[in-house]
């Protein structure tokens, strides 16, 4: 069962395309990472599913729903973090609180207290006066309180100290495995998304590169690096590699082929090296060798 | 449900709202000082006279004080909604996108009225201390532009501020330049009676335009 499913989409801004007939799908319960750098669609397709957004062409379902006809009831168990933690940030604590409370018939308020309790902020301090930390909590604090089946949580990472971003990152691992939510993310900081996703999904200019769960990918996505005989030598590597950047003898190339395939296919090639190593990566590593540093 | 939107809205304009009612009683206070001080040295018959026949209006201080009041009731309500676009906080509630925009609106526009009836009433009754019906209900009627001057302001400037490309702010902002001028020209007094009726009729039509802004907004338009 899917709690998002997007088909066929294609979408333009004036003429420039963002992306065209893509389509992905998110299993209920898993926590799936949306990755890609700065134009390739990210908010675009975040807008799309919260229905802030009309595509060109195709559609997205939440919950079996059209995204830009969403009924309340599908919205109640939709819980929405906007990039930056936008909130209302000329209430204060007490008052956000009682706000939300009305919208929502099984608002449960103690786990937002208890984030609240350990912030240094006055009863009556606006949330406007707050820092990024403290006001990712408060955002955080609502979505927990709200108790949404899916939660969309754009670039939550954003405007976070390290010690914010791992508060959330771990209290929001913890709550989604444990009540079986499904969460939609997307982050700028790549190694925040190591910890907190089952799946990734990395976008690309106009495509999707990757979508799998992030153990597969990180299990079949590797990066070998080789030093050449000789600094002239040309190597194409269009066969196997994803992505291969030289300097000088120096070669660092991405693919999906093993160790043995590769090695197979520099000899194939008549490509001699020095030294052979396989460098284990991080999931920002792998999305750069994917995505390219430019 | 409702009384969360209500609360929300009465937090970002409750300040706008008092600050109003506390300038149109000083407005109020000055004008009822001014009349009594001028009776006392013109006579009441003369000072009359020359409300009737020469057009002199003793409440002229109002004039524009519902606009400005129409235009910071709007600006308190939704220049926060924009800010980051929050509005999609309030469009990601689970109530219908355009039920909650029109409630937000009827909320805003029935504090205006409420403050303006509170300024009309202590005027009406203030004026009843110093003068006859006929010239209290002539005031009445030349004041009334001003006052619908105000709900239009509040009305445009809440489809302005919704409005998501600044070429479309642009352009509601002359139009409603444009319009709301009309209830500020010629001085005479009730000269605008023939046309009250029209004029209350398209600022009734304008506070629905805002939904237009909101589905605007919501289909992505930048």
């Amino acid at each position: 069962m899917y709690a998002i499913e997007c088909k066929n989409l294609t979408h333009y801004y004036g003429k420039k395309l963002v992306y065209e007939n893509l389509s992905f799908n998110v299993e209920e319960g898993k926590i799936l990472g949306l990755l890609g750098k700065n134009g390739t669609g990210k908010s675009t397709t975040i807008n799309i599913l919260n229905g802030f957004l009309q595509p060109f062409s195709g559609e997205c379902l939440i919950y079996g729903e059209n995204t830009q006809t969403l009924s309340p009831d599908t919205k109640r168990r939709i819980g929405f973090l906007i990039e930056g933690h936008i909130q209302y940030s000329f209430m204060n604590i007490h008052q956000i609180e009682k706000f939300y409370s009305g919208f929502y018939p099984d608002w449960n308020s103690a786990p937002y207290w208890e984030l609240m309790s350990k912030l240094k902020v006055t009863p009556t301090q606006k949330i406007s006066t707050m820092s990024c930390g403290q006001r990712s909590q408060v955002a955080l604090g609502l979505i927990l309180a709200q108790d949404p089946d899916l939660l969309i949580l754009d670039d939550f990472s954003m405007g976070l100290d390290p010690g914010y971003r791992r508060l959330f990152i771990d209290y929001m691992r913890e709550y989604a495995k444990a009540e079986h939510k499904t969460v939609f993310v997307t982050s700028h900081i790549i190694q925040d998304m190591e910890r907190l996703i089952d799946d990734v999904m990395i976008m690309d200019y106009n495509k999707i590169l990757a979508q799998q769960p992030v153990d597969q990918f990180m299990n079949t996505f590797r990066q070998f690096n080789i030093t050449l005989t000789s600094p002239e030598q040309e190597v194409d590597l269009d066969g196997i590699a994803v992505n291969i950047e030289k300097v000088k003898d120096k070669v660092e190339f991405y693919t999906y082929s093993t160790e043995d395939e590769v090695k197979n296919y520099l000899t194939s090639k008549g490509i001699a090296y020095n030294s052979f190593e396989e460098k284990k990566m991080s999931l920002e590593d792998a999305f750069i060798g994917l995505t390219r540093k430019y | 449900m409702l009384k969360s939107i209500l609360y929300k809205e009465w937090i970002k304009i409750r300040l706008v709202v008092w600050i109003a009612l506390g300038l149109g009683l000083l407005a109020l206070i000055n004008i009822f000082l001014k009349v009594r001080h001028d009776i006392m040295f013109v006579d009441a018959a003369n000072y009359w006279y020359s409300f009737l026949f020469r057009g002199f209006t003793y409440f002229s201080i109002l004039k524009f004080l519902p606009f400005v009041i129409g235009l910071a009731v709007a600006i308190a309500q939704y220049f926060p909604e924009t800010v980051n676009k929050r509005i999609k906080l309030t469009f990601h509630l689970p109530v219908s996108e355009n039920g909650i925009l029109i409630k937000m609106h009827a909320f805003g526009a029935v504090m205006l009225l409420a403050i303006f009836v509170v300024i009309l009433g202590l005027f009406t009754a203030g004026s009843a201390i110093f003068f006859p019906s006929n010239i209290i209900r002539a005031s009445l009627l030349t004041m009334l532009p001003w006052f619908l001057a105000g709900m239009a302001t509040y009305f445009m400037v809440a489809l302005i501020l919704l409005e998501p490309m600044w070429i479309f702010r642009g352009l509601y902002a002359a139009a409603a330049a444009g319009f709301v001028t009309i209830f500020f020209t010629g001085a005479s007094i009730g000269a605008f009676r023939p046309v009250l009726l029209p004029l209350t009729l398209i600022t009734l039509v304008l506070s629905c335009v805002v939904l237009f802004s909101g589905y605007r907004f919501r289909k992505g338009e930048m």
